[in-house]
């Protein structure tokens, strides 16, 4: 499948969970999160962000807190989000959301804020519509493509129970 | 391709279908010897549980007896959104027969721990990132990211098979350092990624000699070098505290003699002194008197980081016949009611008191600033908590990471000061 959107970037290293999502907004509705998103670090995201867009990132992005910060991003409608790496506890959270967290190391150099990019699931490419360079991405195994593509856990879950059951 | 780790065999034999070996960058779907959660402060979110588990027909947890709730993070419940999220998700335990662990028990890694339920050579995955403590009785521990649902439904979860990065300890630390100090350290020397996405071992002839209180500091602080699990081999000072609670049925894997580490990092702790991280990074790690003087309006003892009777005794030794800043305020959160009910026992608690220390029930605290003392912007605090993140126990304060004797000796000065004095 391939996705189109704009980048957002946040360039800096080790974006630790609680500057995704402040703690003190864990106990809000998903949707009621979103507002949060990234506000530490451009509290203008949330209301300018548009459902499709990419967020675009630097290395360690989600370190720290296990905390589900990733509902913040859902709820903004953003399908991916594509960094150098991932703190890990993000990372397979992403995954259960339905979110595509993508590895890609160089993506800082081959995208500027703004721009248009190509994220194609089957071949985890990366293309900078602007400029036409592409990056190659770091494959997810089956069973978390699976997951994103069934569009998160429960999906995921319903389809292999029907699976297993049959 | 040389042998496996302890960890690795751990991991093949909760693999599902069970193997004989695994390999670094292996995807496996395993089946885990323990479950741990907590009692949520988000409502809505076990709203969306409980219903999902309904849409998938799953009514009888197959790893029903394996799941344990402790109630750590805002207990008691602080705001009446939290009490309503917390009562959510009580009800929800109670339907589904899951053993919990209600508000005072502690922190839940190291209640399990206590209460005997992990035991070496398990695998357990439990809510939240410190998880990993649990690995100083010798287990595979690792906090849950993403797959709640699929642990509660189906009872898998997917690990991606970690390298092993080995942290080599050495020296005996000076009069009046502490284990603290020697983990402040490590993590400075480590680095923020310097186990990224690895499992870490502490091992050598400094861990050898720790107690199992410090122990748990080391594998709780291996989470803030980026390690998704960490692992102290068992030895005689394990097997002791883990058979003294009720434990006596486990496993000990040994690392195969030809494995390969992916990284090792060697660390002399004999020369340091009282250690300090200075906002916002775990790893920005200096020595007390580099920064000491700077004024401090909140000093904060307890975590899972620094939160075992060993901590409690530091604070109460530097504390005794002393008194709190009039300008400050001292908090002290045991990390289990086992500390606690210790801590008493040895006559620390009344020191505190005496000291006009704020001392709570055992629970998470004030670390992850949900409730027990929140900062204001602008504050500035001395802890023994986990991580000095910006915001993490409130926006706009700053946070400095130090053993429990330098937090208390700044909480008598009213600015960071080295415990060296006091000792």
């Amino acid at each position: 499948m391939k996705l189109t959107g704009r980048a957002w970037k946040f360039a800096q290293a080790d974006i630790n969970t609680g500057l995704i999502r402040k703690q003190m907004y864990n106990h809000l509705p998903p949707q009621e999160q979103g507002k949060h998103c990234l506000e530490s670090l451009d509290p203008k995201f949330a209301t300018n962000a548009r459902p499709g867009d990419f967020i675009v990132a630097g290395t360690n992005f989600g370190c720290g807190s296990s905390t589900p910060a990733h509902y913040s991003i859902l709820a903004l409608g953003i399908p991916a989000v594509i960094a150098e790496s991932f703190g890990s506890l993000f990372f397979s959270n992403c995954v259960g959301g339905g979110l595509w967290p993508v590895v890609c190391p160089g993506i800082l150099d081959l995208v500027d804020a703004g721009d248009l990019l190509e994220f194609d699931s089957d071949t985890f490419v990366v293309r900078n519509a602007a400029t036409g360079k592409t990056l190659q991405g770091k494959a997810l195994p089956p069973i978390y493509r699976a997951t994103i593509e069934a569009g998160g856990e429960k999906p995921y879950l319903k389809a292999r129970l029907a699976k297993e059951r049959a | 391709m040389g042998g496996m780790h302890a960890l690795h065999k751990i991991l093949a034999n909760c693999a599902r279908p069970r193997q004989a070996s695994v390999m670094p960058g292996e995807f496996v779907e395993v089946e885990p010897d323990i479950f741990g959660v907590i009692l949520g402060v988000n409502g809505s979110d076990a709203k969306r549980l409980v219903a999902d588990l309904e849409e998938l027909g799953i009514d009888e947890l197959p790893l029903k007896d394996r799941i344990v709730a402790v109630a750590d993070h805002a207990s008691p419940a602080p705001t009446v959104a939290m009490a309503q999220a917390q009562k959510l998700w009580r009800d929800f335990f109670r339907a589904k027969g899951i053993r919990s662990f209600d508000g005072g028990a502690g922190v839940s890694h190291l209640v399990l721990c206590e209460e005997g339920i992990a035991r070496p050579g398990m695998l357990g995955i439990a809510i939240d990132s410190h998880a990993p403590t649990m690995g100083a009785i010798g287990m595979y521990a690792t906090s849950l990211g993403g797959g709640r649902l699929t642990l509660y439904a189906i009872g898998r979860y997917v690990i991606e098979v970690p390298k092993v990065t080995l942290v080599r300890v050495s020296g005996t630390l000076r009069p009046g350092v502490f284990g603290r100090d020697a983990s402040l350290y490590v993590n400075g020397q480590c680095g923020q990624r310097g186990a990224y996405n690895n499992a870490v071992e502490f091992a050598g002839t400094f861990i050898d000699q720790l107690s199992m209180d410090y122990r748990f500091t080391f594998t709780n602080m291996g989470t803030e070098m980026g390690a998704v699990t960490s692992y102290i081999q068992p030895d005689r000072v394990t097997e002791e505290w883990v058979n003294r609670r009720g434990a006596d049925n486990y496993t000990i894997y040994e690392t195969d003699t030809d494995f390969v580490y992916d990284k090792v990092h060697e660390i002399d702790v004999s020369k340091i002194g009282p250690q300090i991280a200075v906002p916002h990074a775990p790893d920005d790690v200096k020595a007390v008197d580099e920064v000491a003087g700077r004024k401090i309006d909140q000093a904060y003892i307890g975590s899972c980081a620094s939160g075992r009777l060993e901590d409690m005794a530091a604070a109460a030794h530097v504390l005794k016949g002393r008194k709190v800043h009039p300008d400050v305020r001292l908090i002290v959160t045991p990390g289990s009611r086992e500390v606690l009910k210790a801590a008493t026992a040895a006559g620390y608690v009344l020191t505190l008191h005496e000291a006009n220390a704020i001392v709570t029930s055992a629970n998470c605290g004030a670390c992850p600033g949900l409730h027990g003392g929140i900062l204001a912007p602008g504050d500035v605090a001395i802890t023994s908590i986990t991580r000095n993140f910006e915001g993490r126990m409130g926006p706009g304060a700053e946070i400095y990471l130090a053993s429990p004797a330098t937090v208390a000796a700044s909480a008598i000065e009213g600015r960071i000061a080295s415990p060296l004095a006091y000792l």
